[in-house]
């Protein structure tokens, strides 16, 4: 750029000038700071014109968003073409321009034709920016030295501020059109959201309503259902309902626990594959099919009975009802099941007792009749007339009855009418006479209770007992017969023990004797010896005189009697009399005899013959034993409830506990001697004196045999009989030779 | 030599053991009377005995176990056996296993004195 020369005063002052619009320049980007495009350029524009003697300022700003760019322009005022806007518009100045904006500064030329005017005009073209980017400035003049050393100093320093300012406000531009956008997109965004929102809380409030109905749809229907689960669930009958193809679809807990199944197991099986016996499931099938098809039923509705199968394949009665359940679609079915084993049980049950009841009372020719103490009816069942040997269609009367009542037995008849009169409930035996002198025996058990009416009735069983008794006294005489057997085998037993309770004190009598008379003969006689063995044999003979006594109390007496007894002594006695026959079975006998025991009420001889049995028996249960002491303990102590008990335990071959009850059978025994018979005879005494008798096996070998007594048998009469069997069987031996 | 020879007595009666005793004395015999076999046995008289009464049934060792034992030691004593059970199948068992006499009680002095000479010539 050449430096044009000019007058040195004028240069002063155009420098100084030039340094007063450089500052107003510099200035510039203070006051443009923060303002738009629009107003920086024609700013600048103003502020150059009045710097510099330009003709033509044209400004050109490309938009950075590749729209169209700004053009200014600016001519100087003294054009005459300056008001005329048609001709400076920027658009038309820009197009002058437009083929060298593409161009380097440096390539443009320094001056073109003047667009405004006549002639040529000087240019200078100003980037805007580093690489123009914002835009261009073209100053131009008509003056050919255009631009001078200060115009162009001033035109750059021009085009810098405003591409400071013009990149400011652009920034600035971009931020506020960045924040507008931003802006207008949070708007939109939350006008959307307003929008969404909105929509949702409507969608909210329809979906509360609708699931506030459905709730409440629900609630019911859960009421509902509750209310029909518990029935279902708590019913005792149970209920299964199937769909039209026989699928289980509801199984309750009654259920449940009739059939064996759980619920789980059973739903969507077939009805008649878990339900229906095999046999039946064919029929089944074919009504339910038959009734899909026509609509008719043999058990829709109706109350029936059948049969049905368990999960464990058992099969058991039921009572089934079966309802159709009202919906629409394929029909289904509700089946109420009652496990009625019980009922046909009981029904079978009473229908045999009923039966048995008819029967036994044929087999035992018992009848029954009822009576109204105050009017004296009476109602006589048939088997009654048939006792009586009456015909039903007589009336029947009192003396009527008299009638057949065994003369020996009115008096007690009476007794029992006055009975009646009283109210109370009794049993009588009395004896009938009939046409043909035979006898019959009856037993009445009857029961009073209250009419309604206040008025007393009897309720009674009559029964005829004579084969009974007739048996009893047979039996009673086969038993005292029995008995003498018995005592026969016993007395074979005792008979060495008694010869050696006599032998002893025998032989020792002799044996004394003999000595004496030795030293009585010696020279000179031992006349002290003598003495000593006299007084022994005194002794001895005292000693017989003793066992005869105590065999004489045990065999002599002809009666029972009743008198205080002291067990302990009792037992002694017997085991005096029974010692050798122990011993000779090589018996250890132990005596545990408790001290101090009260007395006991009964028959002395009777219970000494009971012990005596039970001693024996001990003995003859140890006779095979040889691997263990053949030990036999007698022991008496206290019993609970005021009973005084004597034990005999032995240490034998025991019995079998299975055998306990049979052990006092008349012909019950474990051994081949045949002394079992006398543990009948024994029990018999025993119960006699209100006692008990009984056996038990041992925790170790062997058993043990106890009787139990009352301390005080108020009243006891022990049976005399038992006692004479006993004692005839030992003074009557001729007739124990003769028994069978 | 006889005269003076031990005769032991083994009975559990007690009047057996009182009387006897003093009987075979006055017949010239030494004697000693035992409640029970096993007394017996635990005695020091049992090599000096020349005869031995011996009652048969007894609580504990009978008279035949007392037997059967001196026997099985060598010790063979006669045996005159005595019983108040007049059994007689006894009898020949014992005699059999070799007693001199089997008397059952009451028995006379003389039946006694018989066997104990037959017992003592027996040795």
């Amino acid at each position: 750029m050449d430096a044009r020369r000019e007058e040195p005063t004028e240069e002063i002052l155009r420098l100084q000038r030039c340094i007063d619009d450089m500052f107003s320049l510099l200035e510039q980007p203070a006051i443009l700071h923060g303002a738009d495009p629009g107003r920086i350029v024609p700013g600048i524009l103003d502020v150059l014109s009045g710097m510099l003697q330009l003709d033509l300022i044209y400004v050109r700003l490309s938009d950075q968003h590749g729209a169209a760019p700004t053009e200014f322009v600016q001519v100087a005022r003294s054009q005459d073409w300056a008001t005329n806007p048609a001709l400076i518009s920027p658009t038309q100045i820009g197009r002058t321009f437009k083929h060298l904006l593409d161009n380097a500064p440096q390539q443009w030329p320094s001056s073109i034709r003047n667009p405004i005017g006549d002639g040529e005009m000087s240019i200078l073209p100003l980037r805007l920016g580093l690489h123009g980017e914002i835009g261009v400035i073209v100053a131009g003049s008509q003056r050919a030295d255009f631009p001078r050393q200060t115009e162009l100093l001033l035109l750059s320093v021009a085009a810098k501020q405003a591409t400071i300012g013009l990149q400011a406000a652009r920034l600035l531009a971009e931020q506020q059109r960045t924040d507008n956008e931003l802006d207008q997109r949070v708007a939109r965004r939350i006008a959307d959201l307003v929008a969404i929102n909105e929509k949702l809380r409507q969608e909210l409030a329809e979906s509360r309503l609708a699931e506030k109905h459905l709730r409440q749809a629900a609630n019911e229907l859960r009421l509902s259902e509750a209310r029909k689960a518990a029935i279902v669930d708590s019913v005792l009958d149970c209920i299964v309902t199937i769909d039209h193809t026989g699928r289980i679809t509801e199984f309750n807990p009654a259920a449940e626990q009739t059939f064996g199944y759980s619920r789980d197991e059973v739903l969507g099986r077939s009805l008649a594959d878990v339900m229906i016996p095999p046999a039946m499931r064919q029929l089944h099938q074919q009504g339910m099919a038959r009734y899909l098809a026509t609509g008719e039923t043999r058990v829709i509705g109706r109350r029936i009975e059948l049969t049905a199968l368990r999960a464990d394949g058992t099969e058991f009665p039921v009572e089934l009802a079966i309802t159709r359940i009202p919906s629409d679609g394929p029909p289904t079915f509700t089946g109420y099941l009652r496990d009625i084993t019980q009922r046909k049980r009981s029904e079978e049950e009473l229908r045999r007792s009923q039966a048995f009841l008819a029967e036994t009372r044929r087999l035992s020719s018992t009848g029954g009749f009822f009576k109204r103490v105050a009017t004296g009816e009476i109602v006589w069942s048939e088997e009654v007339y048939r006792i009586f040997e009456f015909d039903p269609t007589l009336p029947l009367t009192l003396e009527r009855i008299l009638t057949r009542v065994h003369p020996e037995d009115i008096h007690s008849f009476n007794e029992m009418l006055d009975r009646q009169r009283r109210g109370t409930d009794y049993e009588h035996d009395y004896r009938l006479l009939m046409p043909d002198q035979s006898v019959k025996y009856l037993h009445v058990v009857a029961h009073a209770t209250r009419h309604h009416d206040g008025q007393l009735e009897y309720m009674a069983a009559v029964q005829d007992v004579t084969q009974r008794r007739l048996a009893e006294e047979a039996l009673a005489k086969a038993r005292s017969e029995l008995a003498h057997v018995a005592r026969a085998t016993t007395l074979g037993a005792l008979t060495a023990s008694i010869a050696h309770e006599v032998n002893q004190p025998l032989s020792g009598i002799i044996t004394n004797a003999s000595t004496c008379l030795r030293m009585l003969a010696a020279d000179p006689p031992n006349v002290d010896g003598a003495r000593e063995t006299a007084r022994r044999t005194i002794r001895d003979g005292n000693r017989a005189s003793e066992v005869i006594t105590r065999l004489r109390a045990l065999f002599s007496k002809k009666h029972a009697s009743t008198e205080t007894v002291d067990l302990n002594e009792a037992a002694r006695e017997v085991i005096a009399l029974s010692l050798s026959e122990l011993q000779q079975n090589q018996v250890i006998l132990r005596q545990e005899l408790k001290d101090d025991l009260p007395s006991v009420t009964g028959d002395r001889v009777q219970l000494q013959q009971v012990i005596l049995n039970l001693l024996l028996n001990a003995s003859d249960a140890m006779r095979d034993i040889n691997d263990r002491p053949r030990l036999l303990v007698v022991r008496t102590e206290h019993d609970k409830n005021d009973h005084i008990r004597l034990s005999v335990q032995d240490a034998g071959t025991g019995f079998d506990p299975k055998g306990a009850a049979k052990l006092f059978d008349a012909f019950y025994t474990t051994k081949s001697g045949g002394m079992g018979i006398g543990l009948s005879v024994s029990r018999s005494i025993i119960e006699s004196h209100r006692g008990r008798l009984w056996a038990t096996p041992n925790d170790g070998a062997g058993a043990t045999f106890a009787f139990s007594v009352p301390l005080r048998s108020e009243g006891v009469i022990a049976d005399p009989s038992l006692g004479a069997i006993w004692t005839s069987a030992v003074t009557d031996t001729p007739q124990i030779e003769r028994t069978p | 030599m006889t005269s003076r020879s031990l005769v032991s007595v083994v009975d559990d009666d007690e009047s057996v053991r009182e009387s006897l005793p003093d009987l075979i004395r006055e017949f010239g015999f030494t004697a000693q009377a035992f409640a029970s076999a096993e007394e017996f046995l635990a005695s020091d008289y049992v090599g000096q005995t020349k005869c031995l009464i011996l009652d048969i049934a007894m609580p504990g060792m009978s008279g035949p176990d007392l037997q059967q034992v001196l026997s099985m030691r060598g010790q063979a004593i006669p045996i005159v056996f005595i019983t108040a059970h007049g059994d007689e199948s006894m009898r020949p068992r014992l005699l059999r296993r070799g007693a001199v006499a089997c008397l059952f009680k009451p028995f006379s002095d003389t039946t006694l004195l018989g066997a104990l000479n037959a017992a003592l010539q027996a040795t």
